[in-house]
């Protein structure tokens, strides 16, 4: 990527043109874990903007001195820093969601994607430049997760952030949920599908068989 | 650049500086942010134990917040489990030793961290197998119970801090029962991780209805169970919930142990008497008066 490439390039361009999830397929688990609810989606989605955004800035920011023998463990150290961070934060600040999360705000520091752009974009890249591409691709994985999300909890709940759109059959409606939407390998067809999409739209994403 | 920066000093330059200063910002924060979080904690304990007692969340709302409505009231009683006496002296004293330095018991005593201590502390026991149903290893000696009160000063209700394993995780909720320590009034679970739309069910509200109501013993065993085909009107039997059999039966046996010898049953039996024998002594003063 040159260096001339504008601001408003680096976070737009991993939205559909070259998206995390969909052409990178990086980042698939915490997909598939959080998207049950549109709420848990959108917390999970500004917490990973979040740290990517800081952590590629703060590797940028001392990439000159990092020993290329312990670059990956100081981008993991400064990554985990910044998910610990996150995480408290939203303890405090967020707790019923931090609870719905449990887990998976903790193991944003496996999230490739961090890492990814850490190693990938930020160690050759300054530091406004790998914080604006950081922002980019913590929305490229953000639009899927909210793509899946809000599948998911509409078709598995009934419900859209907690409103009920189809009023279910127990509580008197007439929509009997999809069960197999509340549990993972539906995230993994919605997925399947949005990348399907996305291909068709762009089909010079298409790979070579 | 002067320095090379693959050298073996700066290498660990490098990686000294970047982990005392990672150290330090998360140690900063997590030490300015805890007094936060130990409050959201707080809160929504409490808040599951409103809505366990059946207190609606408008309800609370209009009468102030939880704040204000769990604190005029509720009154937290910290007893012995293995005596059911009051015992928040002992519980003090022994908080005070684990964490050697005066406790706040109110917001500082947390039974699960206690009940995983060394025993040697005197917060907690180990559980053999055979008493053990739940799964949870150990327990604390000391709990709390949450009494709701009328404004007559009465006792109306009492809430039960349980937990026990489900097929994934721990469960953790709270029971409430009437003061006949026979009629649950309804059960609440504030930390689970269940499987969402099966096992996780336990917090659908149609679910957590069908407790209420229900009879917990029968001729002093606990019968109350967690059944599959369960026969409609049966006072000891809730539903199962369907594909979530590890779940199910993980609530049953939490309520056993809970209900039982080795939780609150020596409790339970302590108030009885008291009750009793203050029965006994008011038809006495009635008797003199006549």
């Amino acid at each position: 990527m040159s260096s001339k490439t504008s601001a408003k390039d680096l976070v737009l361009d991993p939205i559909f043109n070259n998206n995390p999830i969909a052409l990178q397929i990086l980042g698939i688990c915490s997909a598939l874990a959080v998207t049950t609810k549109l709420s848990t989606s959108l917390t999970m989605s500004f917490a990973v903007i979040a740290v990517t955004a800081c952590s590629s800035a703060a590797v940028s920011l001392i990439k000159d001195r990092i020993p290329s023998s312990i670059r990956i463990i100081v981008q993991m150290t400064i990554i985990a820093s910044f998910v610990i961070l996150v995480d408290q934060v939203l303890k405090a600040y967020a707790f019923q969601l931090s609870k719905e999360l449990s887990v998976f705000v903790g193991l944003i520091i496996t999230n490739c994607i961090v890492m990814g752009r850490a190693e990938g974009f930020a160690m050759k890249n300054s530091v406004s430049d790998s914080f604006f591409d950081g922002i980019g691709n913590g929305l490229g994985y953000s639009i899927i997760l909210m793509v899946v999300g809000f599948f998911r909890e509409l078709f598995g709940s009934g419900t859209l952030f907690g409103f009920t759109v189809f009023t279910k059959q127990s509580a008197g409606g007439w929509y009997e949920p999809n069960g197999l939407m509340l549990l993972s390998p539906s995230a993994f067809f919605i997925i399947g599908i949005f990348i399907w999409v996305l291909r068709t739209w762009k089909p010079e994403q298409v790979e070579e068989a | 650049m002067p320095l090379n920066k693959d050298s073996l000093p700066n290498t660990f330059l490098v990686a000294t500086v970047l982990c005392l200063f990672c150290a330090f910002v998360v140690s900063a924060a997590s030490v300015t942010l805890r007094p936060l979080q130990l409050e959201n904690a707080q809160k929504d304990r409490r808040n599951n134990i409103l809505q366990v007692s059946g207190f609606t969340p408008e309800e609370i709302e209009e009468s102030g917040g939880i704040k204000k409505v769990f604190e005029s009231r509720f009154d937290v009683e910290i007893i012995d489990l293995d005596t059911g006496q009051d015992a928040e002296a002992d519980c003090q004293a022994a908080m005070n030793k684990a964490k050697d330095k005066e406790v706040n018991l109110g917001e500082e005593y947390d039974q699960l961290w206690a009940s995983k201590l060394n025993p040697d502390k005197g917060l907690s026991e180990k559980l053999d197998k055979k008493t053990d149903v739940c799964g949870i290893k150990s327990r604390e000696k000391f709990s709390e119970v949450f009494i709701m009160k009328s404004s007559a000063g009465e006792p109306e209700l009492y809430v039960f801090p349980v937990r026990g394993n489900g097929l994934w995780s721990l469960m953790q909720g709270y029971l409430a029962v009437k003061p006949d320590f026979q009629t649950v009034v309804g059960l609440t679970f504030y930390q689970q991780a269940e499987t969402p739309g099966l096992g996780g069910e336990v917090q659908n509200p149609d679910w957590k209805a069908l407790w209420k109501d229900k009879k917990i013993y029968d001729d002093g065993e606990v019968k109350l169970a967690v059944i599959k085909g369960n026969k409609a009107g049966n006072a000891y039997g809730v539903d199962a919930l369907s594909g979530a059999t590890i779940t199910s039966n993980g609530v049953t046996n939490m309520i056993d142990f809970w209900m039982g010898d080795k939780g609150f049953g020596p409790y339970i039996n302590e108030m009885k008497k008291q009750d009793s024998s203050q029965i006994k002594t008011e038809a006495a003063g009635g008797n003199n008066v006549k």
